[in-house]
């Protein structure tokens, strides 16, 4: 007999989602994890998109994770030339205020304090958590995965084994189950972590994150597109700064990556708003680095590598879930994990744990439509050639249609099939969207986290006209999401087969309204700046009671 | 703690992460890959083979693996709860 229903390995960003709803429904759940500490040994998160919040783990939307500093647009800079300082500028891609800076498109974070949060929250559950062990190999019952070999020796029996190590899957191929990925699709991320007080983050990025892009000459950025020069991410009282690089190129040569000091000193030196206004104010704190899976969805024999086998499931980048495109495998990572809690509580309730049950996993990673987003867009992958034929007009139009406005052309269908799918399960999830932007502004403003909402201390809010208003506009929506629950489910229901149009029409429509848009924008700004201020006072100043998830939903 | 901890501010060894990167020299053609991707310099090449020349700064990435082509580095994690740990990735 089994000593655990599910052993999940690896307590990163999806590890522990997985091992809580396991746990939630009543399985004994352990969760490896082979750091001293949850969380010291990942590097990642950096800006987490708002649509892994949404429609991620409900105990994550609507409880109070740790961030860094809500993100509300992105500034790309294109380096013709260093030198001349011919620096173009794509900034289109911008939540519009008033709606910013409450409003985010996504949040910055630290790894550690935040893997940690969810991993107690795990632990709450009934999960137990196993620190400083690791899953060296695979036990074996009739061929089929029953649980994992720590190094310490034990053999620890399991039904299901959710292997959420990470890119390297080094238990994965250990079982049999997929194999080392090849260096083109693997990039380094060289990361520097600048502490800078909040004051100068706040006066010289805001909520604003910083790419830089350039020409291989300008050794600004890895050669051939395989990297970027430099993102800059503000946290809440600090820079993190990453450039990246593939570990093989397309011509089959492997990159010295000792030549990163020289894109960071390049570039730093270079760029006159890192050199002249940032520089002073920072203190390196760490410099860090870790490999990660890149360009394994856009390969068809890699993307098809099993992502199960009998006994045994895979998630997030040890899947091959990473993006394509924005680097980031927490989404991913978090909706697979709950894909595969779902299967595994079936497929032991079914008493039924071979392949041909836990293929229902792949099904649904399949059938998600941003997963299958994230994991087939090319903008980052394609940058290559137009550095290599130095196509301005290509890398514009890749930048764009990546980290500025163009993305709405590929992301919006995915993205509007996600609302209506997750509105028609479950129309309450609308009043919880609502309510989490502002809980998390308000969070990250008071640098309130950690506990779950009714044990925090609470300061009295500031009873205004737009705090009764807010309260009793979500008590009205309450309310009549809890009354006409099934006609909103039904509408939601029947919008879904349109948004399959929504990418054409977005490819149609934004290059002719964008120029208009972005107009208005900069012309309503004397009106939308004040208007911003006011609703972070408001969100600031108010009782966070009123911003927390409804009842019956979240912690 | 190792001295590693001077040369990269912000991260701190736990003792006792052991071999966990070894090269098999009968594979190794001396490509010199594991030592153009380690940004810890954890590898040298002698005699015509690439060998581990210190651990002490592995941040265990995994890249010197991943481009050894022939197969010849045998990576795994150290034992739990050693290597490498740091409070800001």
């Amino acid at each position: 007999m089994s000593e655990y229903d599910v052993i999940v390995v690896g307590a990163g960003f999806g590890g522990p989602v997985a091992a809580k709803k396991c746990a939630e429904a009543g399985l004994r759940t352990v969760m490896l994890e082979r750091g001293e500490r949850v969380g010291q040994k990942v590097i990642s998160g950096l800006t987490i998109p708002f649509y892994g919040f949404i429609f991620g783990p409900a105990f994550i939307r609507d409880g109070n994770p740790p961030i860094e500093r809500p993100a509300d647009g992105i500034i790309n800079y294109i380096v013709k030339d260093i030198e001349t300082g011919d620096i173009e500028i794509d900034d289109t891609l911008k939540i519009p205020k008033p709606l910013s800076p409450v409003l985010a498109f996504g949040y910055n974070a630290y790894c550690q304090p935040f893997c940690e949060w969810e991993a107690d929250r795990a632990v709450e559950s009934g999960v137990e958590l196993r620190t400083s062990t690791v899953a060296v190999d695979v036990l074996r019952e009739d061929g089929a995965v029953a649980g994992v070999v720590t190094d310490g020796g034990e053999r620890l029996g399991a039904k299901v084994v959710i292997d959420a190590e990470g890119c390297q899957g080094l238990l994965a191929i250990k079982a049999g189950v997929r194999k080392k990925y090849p260096p083109d699709v693997i990039s380094l991320a060289d990361c520097y972590d600048y502490e800078m007080s909040k004051a100068d983050v706040d006066r010289i990025f805001g909520h604003t994150l910083r790419f830089c892009w350039g020409w291989d000459e300008q050794k600004v950025a890895p050669p051939l597109g395989y990297g970027n020069g430099l993102m800059v991410w503000p946290y809440r009282q600090s820079l993190h700064f990453i450039q990246d690089q593939c570990l093989k190129t397309g011509s089959g040569k492997v990159p010295s990556l000792k030549d990163f000091d020289d894109y960071h000193r390049n570039i730093t030196s270079g760029l006159p708003w890192w050199s002249e206004e940032v520089a002073p104010h920072i203190r390196l704190r760490t410099r860090i680095w870790d490999g990660f899976e890149i360009f394994v969805g856009l390969d068809d024999e890699l993307r098809g590598m099993p992502n199960h086998a009998d006994g045994m499931i895979l998630i997030g980048d040890a899947a091959g879930l990473e993006s394509t495109e924005l680097c980031d495998g927490v989404p991913a990572a978090w909706f697979s994990a709950e894909i595969a809690a779902d299967v595994a509580i079936d497929a032991i309730r079914a008493g039924d744990t071979t392949a041909s049950f836990l293929k229902r996993y792949d099904e649904r990673i399949k059938a998600h439509p941003i997963i299958q987003w994230s994991i087939s867009t090319t903008n980052r992958h394609d940058l290559r050639y137009a550095q290599e034929n130095h196509d301005i007009d290509m890398l514009r139009k890749l930048v764009h249609d990546g980290w500025g406005l163009g993305g709405f052309a590929s992301i919006t269908t995915p993205l509007l099939r996600m609302i209506f799918d997750s509105i028609s399960e479950d129309p309450s999830i609308l009043s919880s969207w609502i309510r989490m932007f502002p809980r998390y502004y308000y969070n990250w403003a008071h640098e309130r986290y950690g506990d779950a909402p009714g044990g925090r201390e609470r300061p009295r809010g500031v009873q205004t006209l737009g705090h009764r208003a807010f309260a009793a506009f979500m008590r009205s929506m309450d309310r009549f999401l809890q009354r006409f629950s099934s006609p909103v489910a039904k509408a939601a229901a029947f919008m879904t087969p349109a948004t399959s149009a929504a990418n054409p029409v977005m490819r149609f429509l934004l290059p002719r309204v964008e120029p208009f848009y972005l107009a208005a924008l900069k012309l309503l700004e004397p009106v939308t700046d004040p208007l911003s201020r006011k609703l972070v006072s408001f969100v600031t100043r108010a009782d966070p009671a009123i911003f927390d998830s409804p009842p019956g939903r979240g912690e | 703690m190792g001295s590693q901890a001077d040369r990269f501010p912000g991260i701190e060894w736990v003792e006792g992460a052991g071999d966990f990167i070894k090269i098999d020299t009968e594979l190794c053609d001396a490509c010199a890959r594991c030592l153009k991707v380690c940004l810890a310099d954890c590898f040298e090449i002698s005699e015509k083979k690439a060998r581990v020349r210190s651990l002490a700064g592995c941040l265990e990435c995994a890249s010197c693996w991943f481009v050894c082509e022939r197969g010849a580095i045998d990576f795994n994690w150290p034992p739990g709860g050693k290597g490498y740990k740091s409070l800001w990735g």
